[in-house]
């Protein structure tokens, strides 16, 4: 055999080697075999046919997966097991657990009372799922409500919680069940209709529904930010208010975590009433306007700092003890109150001065 | 010795102290729900609210007992605190001057106090306007307040919640002055405390007709 004729037989066997290492079924190994993208996936998961074909769960709006965080990383991530084959393999993609990116949300659920009751994905859809501020407060509670019937909360809370319903309607549970260090107050807009003889009919206002009150062009903001600058002051909120009512619209405050945490643990401070129910320097002074995308997801607007408790009062309907008072009333009665103790004061210098005179008739 | 009339019968006695420490309680514990980061009564703002509430309806049912006692069984009641015509024209002026100038000259009460008419001209006015308006008020906002999700209805047609808390607060108000002037003008009688002896015992010492100035 000629030197060019055991070049190329050497060259054979090493190209045939390599091949064959990365085809290999181990970790690490098929990279010569099909390889999927999320565009794939897309292809068939994201189609709505599938759901005509009883595949409902097997079904992923793709817009909505493309506004959550698991995007970036791509369908293979996390169900890398797919092979060419698939479907017609027959065999079910593996799924990555939540816990092999999210160890310290895992670690730190483990040990809380849910964990034997519920695992991430009885909570959180991986293919929807939101950052807390891209939710409305009562899409943070529907996983809760899976489990916790209102009535049941209702009852469970009444042992110690003032106006348990309206407290339990008016807030997301993680307010309270939750390690939030940092609390916002949100607005959400919501429409109401009139009835004769009964109180307003209320419920969040959709996308489709604030588009058709917005300058289309500039998007769903402009129902609330009139001059565009990123941000909502006390003026534009006074203008919402005024003008809103009459157009069947109106805010909701809630008072909401920035962050969620797992342990679901009620925090000490949360069983004092002043937590939330306080003015001046505490924590509801930062606030946002939330309006919902397309998607269903909602974009938060800073508020004018500051300005918190001034758009709380102004909120109709809305008035939180000790936290959204006017100031223009307190003022007025301690004007009440100081012209009472006037009566003592004035009378009883003058009694004590005209003492010798009284005596002496 | 003293003439000793009996001006306050039992019923009155125990509606006038219950009415007393519950008013008492209720301007303490809305203070500190009003202003929890200024007033800190109990410094507990869910214990304050729970007194608030309780205290409320002992007020309550302390009203109740003033009205079915003097309505129904003293049957007194629109004489002993509807200022006459008299009262309006003259009395309440007659008595105005008398605190505002007379008293300090040792001039005589131009007011004589018996079981019929206990409360010169100026006492009827305020005390009908306390009880007839202020008290009712204060309870109906209360209740409408203690039940905001069940009777929200209510709320909404009497003009929403704000409207309720602010028409709650300036009569706690009106009842915070009002208690000021009730207990220094109490102060009056020949001795400082010889009003609230009677309040007490019910029998009222009438040495001086200049007396009695609650």
């Amino acid at each position: 055999m000629s030197n060019s004729s055991k070049r190329w037989v050497h060259r054979f066997i090493w190209v045939t080697a390599v091949v064959f290492v990365l085809a290999a079924p181990w970790p690490g190994g098929r990279l010569l075999a099909h390889a999927w993208d999320t565009e794939d996936c897309q292809g068939c998961h994201a189609d709505l046919s599938i759901l005509e074909d009883g595949g409902g769960y097997l079904y992923v709006d793709s817009a909505r997966y493309e506004r959550t965080a698991h995007a970036e990383v791509g369908c293979p991530s996390c169900h890398e097991s797919v092979n060419e084959d698939h479907p017609d393999d027959g065999v079910r993609p593996s799924r990555a657990k939540c816990g092999e990116c999210h160890d310290e949300v895992e670690a730190e659920y483990t040990e809380s009372i849910h964990a034997d009751n519920a695992t991430c994905t009885d909570c959180h859809n991986p293919h929807e799922v939101k950052p807390v501020g891209q939710v409305s407060g009562a899409q943070m509670n529907r996983p809760c409500m899976e489990c916790h019937e209102e009535d049941d909360v209702v009852a469970s809370h009444e042992a110690w919680l003032s106006q348990t319903t309206r407290h339990i309607r008016a807030l997301p549970c993680i307010t309270c069940h939750t390690g939030s260090k940092v609390y916002v107050v949100t607005f959400y807009v919501g429409t109401f209709e009139e009835r004769a003889g009964r109180s307003p009919r209320v419920a969040l206002a959709t996308h489709e529904e604030l588009m058709a009150k917005a300058e289309r062009s500039e998007g769903v903001t402009s129902v609330i930010d009139r001059d565009a600058d990123g941000r909502v002051s006390v003026e534009e909120l006074r203008l919402f208010y005024r003008e809103g009512r009459a157009e069947g619209l109106q805010l909701w405050g809630m008072m909401t975590p920035e962050v969620a945490t797992h342990n679901y643990a009620t925090m000490d401070n949360r069983w004092d009433c002043s937590f939330c129910h306080a003015s001046g320097p505490g924590v509801v002074q930062k606030s946002f306007v939330a309006l919902p995308g397309p998607t269903g997801d909602y974009t938060r607007i800073p508020v004018e700092p500051g300005a918190v408790l001034d758009a709380l009062y102004g909120t109709p309907d809305f008035y939180m003890i000790g936290a959204t008072r006017s100031k223009t009333m307190s003022l007025i009665g301690l004007l009440i109150v100081a012209a009472g103790l006037m009566v003592p004061l004035v009378h009883g210098t003058l009694r004590l001065l005209t003492i010798r005179k009284r005596r002496e008739h | 010795m003293n003439e000793k009339i009996y001006l306050t019968p039992t019923p009155v006695r125990i509606w006038h102290w219950l009415n007393a420490f519950g008013i008492i309680t209720l301007v303490l514990t809305g203070a500190e729900i009003r202003f929890p980061e200024y007033a800190q009564v109990l410094g507990n703002y869910k214990a304050a609210v729970r007194l608030h509430d309780t205290a409320g309806i002992v007020v309550t049912l302390s009203f109740g007992l003033w009205f079915i006692y003097y309505a129904f069984v003293a049957r007194n009641l629109l004489r002993l605190y509807i200022p006459s015509r008299e009262d309006i024209q003259r009395g309440m002026i007659r008595q105005a001057v008398f605190y505002g100038y007379q008293y300090f000259r040792g001039g005589p009460n131009p007011h004589h106090q018996t079981p019929e008419n206990k409360f010169n001209a100026l006492q009827k006015t305020a005390y009908a306007a306390i009880m007839f308006v202020c008290i009712p008020l204060v309870i109906v906002t209360g209740v409408l307040m203690m039940n905001v999700s069940s009777l929200r209805e209510m709320v909404m047609a009497v003009g929403g919640l704000r409207l309720l808390i602010g028409a709650h607060w300036l009569v706690a108000c009106v009842f915070c002055a009002f208690l000021f002037t009730h207990i220094y003008l109490a102060t009056l009688g020949h001795t400082p405390f010889a009003h609230f002896k009677p309040m007490w015992t019910g029998w009222e010492e009438a040495e001086d007709p200049s007396d009695r100035n609650t």
